[in-house]
């Protein structure tokens, strides 16, 4: 009986195609947006090299120390500089004016002069360079004054030699890839959605709530069996569902998910089963109809979605730096931060919380419907 | 006008969906006005990277180190904690973890190897913005104790201080400037896009839809009202609708940014969202004639109104989207009006040859416009014919 009713449930579930577009179709098309705004959005904080431009007069003409060292910061692969030469001022101000550089130097007198059009990293980075020579010359200058033999110990080697002072540790094994928490969230949104098939689940069991659940009623099957059998099949059409989305992420948009793919599936399980239990327990606990189900059930997952970052990336970390609470109370954002902890950190420690919070929440949601649902007997409907 | 007072009434009807997109737009019109505070650009000001300073080591030398280095980042104060600033990192409330182990300076001064660790996003600009100033420090702290040997750490400490405090002289070449900051009124404009194409499509398809059931098609065939004064109605009323919502959410640009309302560039900024708003109620015609039901509205007011948001530059900026991206985008009418906003946010001479390129493409969402009454009418047309 209950594989005969797993069977027709699943019919009459996979065929409401309204229901299909909003839990698979959806995501799917969203996370196609995301991928297409998204991907370039680092960009601009990736360090290109620097259109910098230099006058080339008598005096940078007579500069054999700048002019070594700014050919040398503008060669090879890792260089701080595109340099360009001008012939004059009105060249280089030209190039400035038509934005091919971003500033350029000029040294008249002993000076070095900096001419940009506007404050920015660039120019920034421009001015720092600058700085970093003007420096060394008052430097040298200094030391020669108190320790006129330092010339002789190799003061201008020393000066011209740039070791790097700063190494880099890794934090963990992954990068600091921010995007992907849009799709991490993403895929929290479409398991929260997975809650509409649980409010239909609970609508075509409960007798007061449509005629199919009265007809189901007076079946003589048990109530539990029946309401068990098509919640497996509902799981199962929803978990397949995200198990589409996560391919499509993985292997279509190349949205990375970390090492552990065992793991990633079961939360992607975890999640799904949250889902569903989230909207079996709403749609059974609000005695209003269906239009106010589905309003409660959307507002929390768009709400939730919305806190874990979906469409403000940093509203996830400001949450979980001033309202704690409230991320750990939020099913999108447990889902969103499992997805992310099992990316970004070695230790699964943090995913375990999460795992737990969520199967806490998956707990008290069976729990409550069951108390619900249970044991109704109608005079009359 | 009994059609006319019918699609009035249909509209209301579906007023909760429209004002939850009102709501949206309202609240993201706040965050956008309190976050576009003006910036002063005529003085040249040092870009500041979002650094977290972690010192072992406490010397007089480190101590001068953070001051100088308070120059070039803000220090963000997060806990040693791992994860604490591995969330940072992601979330880029902190692009720079710097951290000094103990005996560095010891080291440095006598001529060792030890060096600092960073963690970092990787390829950033301001890391290598940072390792400008922190490789700059210690190398001539390096020096000065090589061949000053006699000085104290204290001393030390003072010279680089004095040496740092000389800056190279910057001269900034003033922009032309837009009179005001339209920053914002370009930002507002652009989202407008998205909540009068929601807000459009729904309440004008809903009214097409249903007035194109099948029996009351039929019904108002045979009742005493001419067709074309039906459709006339229609019309007007949807027209209505269109200028309504234009003028409420236009109105909303003027309560948060009313320093700007005089300038010349609103002008052109109204006319570029007027023009969108005819381009969307065509839209907004041709789904009502396709769409046979109700029940796939909001799929398709949702797909219709995102995908080109996101792929034209309305929740992102288009210089972030790709140029394979942006090509498809042309093929959407809110490619052509983010373009036109972002030329009015520029305009600051109103001549012929300044207008151009923003007349371009008002004219391009004219055609835009055109094309979709013209496919409505044959896709209405066509309803009518094989519906017997």
């Amino acid at each position: 009986m209950f594989i005969h009713v797993f069977i027709y449930r699943f019919k009459c579930l996979i065929r409401d195609r309204q229901m299909v577009f909003w839990t698979l179709l959806f995501p799917l098309l969203l996370a196609t947006f995301f991928y297409m705004a998204f991907i370039n959005l680092n960009s601009d904080e990736t360090f290109r090299p620097i259109h910098a431009g230099v006058i080339s007069n008598a005096a940078y003409q007579q500069d054999q120390s700048f002019r070594s060292v700014l050919t040398d910061v503008s060669k090879g692969e890792d260089r701080l500089f595109n340099l360009k030469v001008a012939s004059s001022k009105e060249k280089a101000d030209q190039w400035l004016k038509s934005n091919r550089i971003q500033g350029y130097y000029f040294i008249s007198g002993k000076e070095l002069h900096l001419t940009v059009k506007g404050s920015g990293m660039d120019q920034s980075i421009m001015k720092s360079f600058a700085d970093q020579y003007r420096h060394d010359h008052i430097a040298v200058e200094d030391i020669l004054q108190t320790n006129p033999l330092a010339l002789n110990h190799g003061l201008m080697a020393d000066v011209s030699n740039h070791q790097s002072f700063v190494k880099e540790t890794s934090g963990g094994s992954a990068e600091p890839n921010n995007i992907l928490n849009y799709f991490y969230s993403l895929i929290a949104m479409a398991c929260l959605y997975g809650s509409f098939w649980g409010m239909k689940e609970i609508i075509d069991i409960q007798a007061d709530l449509s005629d199919r659940a009265a007809r189901i009623n007076v079946a003589p099957i048990h109530k539990l069996n029946a309401f068990l059998a098509g919640s497996c099949a509902a799981l199962v059409i929803l978990f397949t569902e995200i198990l589409i989305l996560l391919a499509y992420l993985h292997f279509g948009l190349k949205i990375n998910f970390g090492n552990r793919a065992g793991y990633v599936l079961l939360t992607a399980f975890i999640g799904s089963v949250l889902g569903l239990s989230f909207g079996a327990f709403v749609s059974a606990a609000v005695k209003k109809g269906e239009g106010v189900k589905t309003a409660i059930l959307m507002a929390v997952s768009m709400g939730g979605s919305f806190l874990s970052g979906m469409m403000v990336m940093n509203m996830k970390y400001l949450v979980a730096e001033y309202v704690p609470l409230l991320a750990w109370i939020n099913p999108v954002n447990l889902l969103t931060d499992a997805f992310y902890s099992l990316y970004y950190y070695d230790s699964l420690q943090r995913y375990a919380l999460n795992m737990g919070m969520m199967c806490a929440f998956i707990v008290l949601f069976c729990a409550g419907t069951y108390q619900i649902v249970r044991r109704w007997n109608y005079a009359s409907l | 006008m009994p059609v006319f007072n019918l699609c009035l009434k249909i509209i209301r009807k579906n007023w909760i969906s429209i004002s939850i997109y009102l709501a949206i737009f309202l609240v993201i019109s706040v965050l956008l006005s309190t976050n576009s505070a003006p910036k002063e650009t005529h003085n040249f000001s040092q870009e500041k990277a979002k650094l977290v300073f972690i010192s072992k080591d406490h010397t007089p030398l480190t101590e001068g180190f953070r001051k100088e280095l308070a120059k070039s980042a803000t220090f963000v104060k997060i806990p040693d904690n791992t994860e604490k600033l591995q969330d940072a990192l992601f979330f880029r409330q902190a692009t720079y973890i710097l951290r000094i182990p103990k005996g560095f300076t010891e080291n440095v001064l006598n001529g060792g190897s030890m060096q600092l660790e960073k963690t970092i996003v990787p390829n950033s600009a301001e890391n290598a913005y940072v390792d400008l100033s922190v490789n700059q420090y210690w190398r001539l702290a390096k020096l000065y104790a090589k061949h000053e040997p006699q000085l104290s750490e204290k001393q030390l400490a003072d010279k680089l201080s004095a040496n740092f405090s000389h800056n190279t002289p910057i001269e900034m070449k003033a922009q032309i400037r837009a009179k005001t900051d339209q920053g914002f009124s370009m930002y507002y404009f652009n989202f407008l896009a998205y909540t009068l194409s929601a807000v459009l499509i729904l309440g004008i398809s809903t009214v097409m839809i249903v007035f194109n059931k099948n029996d009351l098609r039929r019904r108002n065939f045979c009742s005493p009202v001419h067709a074309s004064s039906i459709n006339s109605q229609m019309i007007l009323a949807n027209l209505l609708f269109a200028a309504i919502s234009w003028v409420i959410l236009v109105g909303f640009c003027f309560i948060f940014d009313s320093k700007n309302i005089m300038t010349p560039n609103m002008i052109y900024f109204l006319l570029n969202s007027a023009v969108f708003t005819l381009c969307i109620s065509c839209i907004s015609y041709l789904i009502g004639n396709l769409l046979g039901n109700l029940r796939n509205m909001s799929a398709v007011c949702n797909v219709v109104t995102l995908g080109p948001c996101f792929i034209s530059g309305v929740f992102v900026p288009q210089q972030f989207l790709g140029e394979t991206i942006l090509k498809i985008a042309r093929f959407t009418p809110t490619y052509w009006y983010v373009q036109a906003n972002d030329e009015i946010s520029q305009l600051t001479r109103f001549t012929w040859t300044d207008l151009s390129p923003v007349f371009y493409n008002i004219a391009v969402l004219i055609g835009f416009s055109l094309a979709f009454l013209a496919l409505s009418l044959v896709v209405g047309k066509r309803k009518r014919l094989t519906d017997r």
